[in-house]
């Protein structure tokens, strides 16, 4: 049996981590137990938490109150590097709290909505009997540039948003029908030809049609005041008064309604759905974002689609931040705890060298990605190889099991690793997830242990599921989301499944996993997160270097 | 023909010590006294009375129920004892027990106790007394290594971390120590508390006894899936294919 994929890609990280000239593969270690003071970013929170007990008048961050007067630190407090980039950050910088591209990741999520435009121009073409012409459509982006943002149009005497605080506002069209771009003023367009590869430009232009449509990303500052419900709300308002404006209408005709029912709901996509009563969130918000809009939210698989490894696993450094950290840890749980095991997927280059090994060792045999039987026997084949090489790493190198401390870290990363691979040889999400869940019991069976609580529930029985397409438990892995029963409970998953849902067509070399529509849209040059290098990206923010929107800071006293 | 559990598969070593944790056919290496044993656990000093959550259960006038007639209940539960725990952490370097056989095992043999698996830590519960002699039997059996396993209740992690020099696992809260006559002593109750006396605990394993006793597959010990390239398989894995295969295609049903 060939192994070809030798590289060890973690072997760098951690030597970044442990020092150059450390033993790797040592059993033992002196314990130094130096305490927090040993870290630099720990020696900025003491000495930040001072200067801020002053001001208060009462105690807050000290983390000599921990475990009883033992703080963190009794072993050494290694930093994180960004997997796939050469950022090292302390894991402090990854909580998305400290870190101002993850928080830009979700806002550009949450703040975004798509709109077509056909059905409201046949309002107005048909009822109204105005003309729509790219002239007119030119100048109602013009328009609409002006007022999506929060300024005035139609009235003569109103409030409006100052335009220092809502810069990252922007509407670009895009079309399937090539005439109808060439007509549109560049600075409004998101074009197809120019900015995906040729033949995944064709694909999407095929299944776009000769549809046209806003990709619309109201302030982050509002959605950042408000929530993602609030998204589709304004931006109709908005879009009404454009059309109004734009198209001389009356400001108070019947029509209008037409033009917000299109807007606010027949010609809208919400980036997620809304979830059930139980879990109070309105749409656009992260529990009903579905996996194969992630993966086509990221846009790796445009600027680097012959390493389908690199993109699904940019997936997954997305899905690990908003699924694990934000909706998880933040929203659902309400704890700080999830940073700790979500990054295990996207830092140290571990879930990277497991892939590629497992990846490599499938295109050897089977000739290339996508080419292997779509059957359960070649999950089993590739899972079981794949959890076996991790497995070996994990107990080979010692340092690396130490940093991936916790079983649900480890859990994630084996399974991940098989899934994707799984996927990417196959072309198919579903043995990829077969894949996932072969990984997690033979993990627990060799080492009789797995993540939180066992992973019980949702990885020992997780196999029922797989090929299930039973109405309250089936589903393609691209239509399963966040609250897909069994997946609303534990860290290192959905990300994960995301990542899955990419990787099975990143093998297939597919212009988009799910929906042409939301691919097209995170093409938009004007997003502020980097939704080709999800990884670099999260790495500047931790690095301070990334600048997000929605600050507040232009109209309020410098600190 | 009287039914025989089977429990596990295999024939190697950690196949024989899984199903040695899981029949309850263990061997006894140690003898710690109980009040040890309770002062570690941390719930009640040693001699005292138990607390109760209810009246003993002959002078509650139960309901007449047949699941009450077939069962009779622990001691713990006949008298009223609260529910409370042990949990412990095994090392990955080799330590005799992992979570799993040590939920096996409680699950099994011990009546009346509610285990909980996690990849660190391994927690049972059950009624006082009950979870006192089950404690008890877990440490002085060879389900337990005094170096490689400990009673954490918090600030668990040490399971995956790389040992001390001298072979202990990584505690942060310092809860046993090496003592100077080659000894392990408890000098700290499950939750870090400090005992008012250190608890001697006997001495550790060697490396190569842990190795013989333990129930983890491992690289450099003996491996589920054999090498790289020259893969061979323990039986565990070919029952665990065929049951993954069966779970997988069940759910399907295409009927």
């Amino acid at each position: 049996m060939a192994v070809k994929h030798t590289k060890k890609l973690f072997i760098k990280a951690l030597n970044k981590k442990f020092g150059k000239d450390f033993d790797l593969a040592g059993q033992k270690v002196e314990y130094k137990r130096l305490g927090p003071e040993q870290n630099a970013r720990k020696r900025e929170f003491m000495e930040y938490a001072k200067k801020v007990e002053g001001k208060r008048g009462m105690t807050g961050y000290n983390p000599y109150v921990h475990a009883g007067g033992i703080p963190l630190g009794q072993r050494q407090l290694v930093p994180y590097k960004l997997s796939g980039t050469e950022y090292v950050v302390e894991g402090d910088d990854l909580h998305f709290v400290n870190n101002p591209a993850i928080q830009q990741m979700w806002d550009d999520v949450r703040r975004t909505i798509v709109v077509g435009l056909d059905m409201a121009h046949e309002v107005l073409q048909k009822r109204l009997g105005k003309e729509v012409t790219p002239e007119t459509i030119n100048n109602y982006l013009e328009i609409l540039n002006h007022a999506m943002p929060g300024a005035a149009v139609v009235q003569e005497h109103m409030v409006e948003t100052h335009p220092g605080l809502v810069d990252d506002c922007n509407v670009r069209i895009f079309t399937g029908d090539d005439a109808l771009a060439d007509e549109i003023d560049p600075q409004y367009l998101i074009d197809i030809n120019k900015v995906f590869p040729a033949e995944q430009a064709e694909s999407l232009k095929a299944a776009i049609g000769k549809t046209t449509w806003q990709a619309i990303h109201v302030p982050t500052i509002v959605v950042r005041s408000c929530d993602g419900g609030t998204t589709s709300r304004w931006s109709a308002m908005q879009l009404c008064m454009t059309f109004i404006d734009a198209y001389n209408m009356c400001a108070g005709e019947a029509a209008v309604a037409d033009l917000a029912y299109a807007a606010k709901h027949a010609a809208v996509l919400q980036m997620s759905e809304m979830l059930p009563a139980r879990r109070a969130r309105g749409p656009n918000n992260p529990g009903g974002l579905s996996f194969g809009f992630l993966a086509d939210m990221v846009q790796t698989s445009r600027t680097a689609a012959a390493d389908p490894v690199k993109v699904s696993l940019n997936v997954v450094a997305a899905g690990a931040a908003l699924y694990d950290q934000i909706w998880l840890g933040s929203y659902m749980s309400g704890g700080v705890g999830f940073t700790q095991y979500a990054t295990a997927a996207y830092t140290n280059d571990v879930l990277d060298d497991f892939c590629y090994y497992g990846v490599d060792f499938a295109a050897d045999k089977f000739k290339g990605f996508a080419k292997a039987p779509k059957t359960i026997d070649i999950a089993k084949e590739l899972a079981t190889e794949v959890n076996a090489y991790g497995m070996e790493q994990y107990e080979s190198f010692p340092t690396l099991l130490e940093d991936h401390f916790g079983g649900s870290q480890r859990a994630s990363v084996l399974a991940a690793a098989s899934g994707i691979t799984a996927a990417i040889a196959t072309g198919h999400s579903q043995i990829g997830l077969a894949g996932w869940y072969l990984s997690m019991l033979l993990h627990k069976e060799g080492w009789g242990r797995l993540g939180f609580f066992g992973y019980d529930l949702q990885d020992q029985c997780g196999p029922t599921n797989v090929f299930s397409y039973q109405s309250d438990e089936g589903n393609p892995v691209e239509l399963r989301g966040a609250n897909y029963p069994n997946y609303a409970m534990n860290v290192g998953h959905q990300g994960e499944y995301a990542g899955i849902s990419s990787a099975a067509h990143a093998g297939r070399m597919d212009a988009f996993a799910c929906n042409p529509l939301i691919k097209v849209t995170f093409a938009n040059p004007g997003m502020v997160f980097d939704w080709a290098d999800v990884r670099a990206c999260f790495g500047k923010g931790g690095a301070r270097e990334f600048r997000a929107a929605g600050e507040r800071s232009l109209v309020m006293p410098a600190v | 023909m009287a039914y025989k559990p089977q429990f596990y598969p295999g024939t190697t070593t950690v196949g024989i010590n899984r199903r040695k944790h899981m029949s309850g056919n263990l061997e006894k290496l140690r003898d710690i006294p109980e009040a040890d044993v309770v002062a570690i656990m941390g719930h009640r000093a040693p001699g005292a009375d138990y607390s109760s959550t209810h009246p003993p259960l002959k002078e509650m006038g139960e309901p007449d129920c047949p699941i009450r007639q077939i069962v009779a209940p622990t001691a713990g539960a006949a008298a009223g004892d609260r529910v409370r725990y042990s949990q412990w952490t095994d090392s990955m370097y080799f330590a005799p027990s992992t979570p799993y056989w040590r939920s096996y095992w409680g699950a099994i043999n011990c009546k009346g106790c509610d285990p909980g698996t996690l990849s660190g830590r391994q927690i049972i519960e059950a009624r006082e007394r009950d979870i006192e002699i089950y404690t008890k039997q877990q440490y002085d059996s060879e389900m337990t290594d005094v170096a490689l396993c400990s009673m954490r209740g918090c600030t668990v992690h040490g399971h995956s971390l790389r040992l001390e020099e001298n072979g202990m696992q990584f505690d942060m809260l310092s809860r046993t120590e090496m003592g100077k006559d080659g000894n392990v002593y408890a000098t700290k109750d499950q939750v870090g508390i400090p005992l008012d006396r250190k608890i001697n605990l006997g001495k550790p394993m060697t490396e190569a006894e842990a190795k013989k006793r333990t129930t983890i597959f491992r690289a450099d010990g003996l491996p589920m899936c054999g090498k790289a390239g020259a893969r061979k398989y323990d039986e565990a894995v070919e029952a665990l294919h065929h049951m993954w295969e069966l779970r997988s295609k069940w759910g399907f049903r295409p009927e």
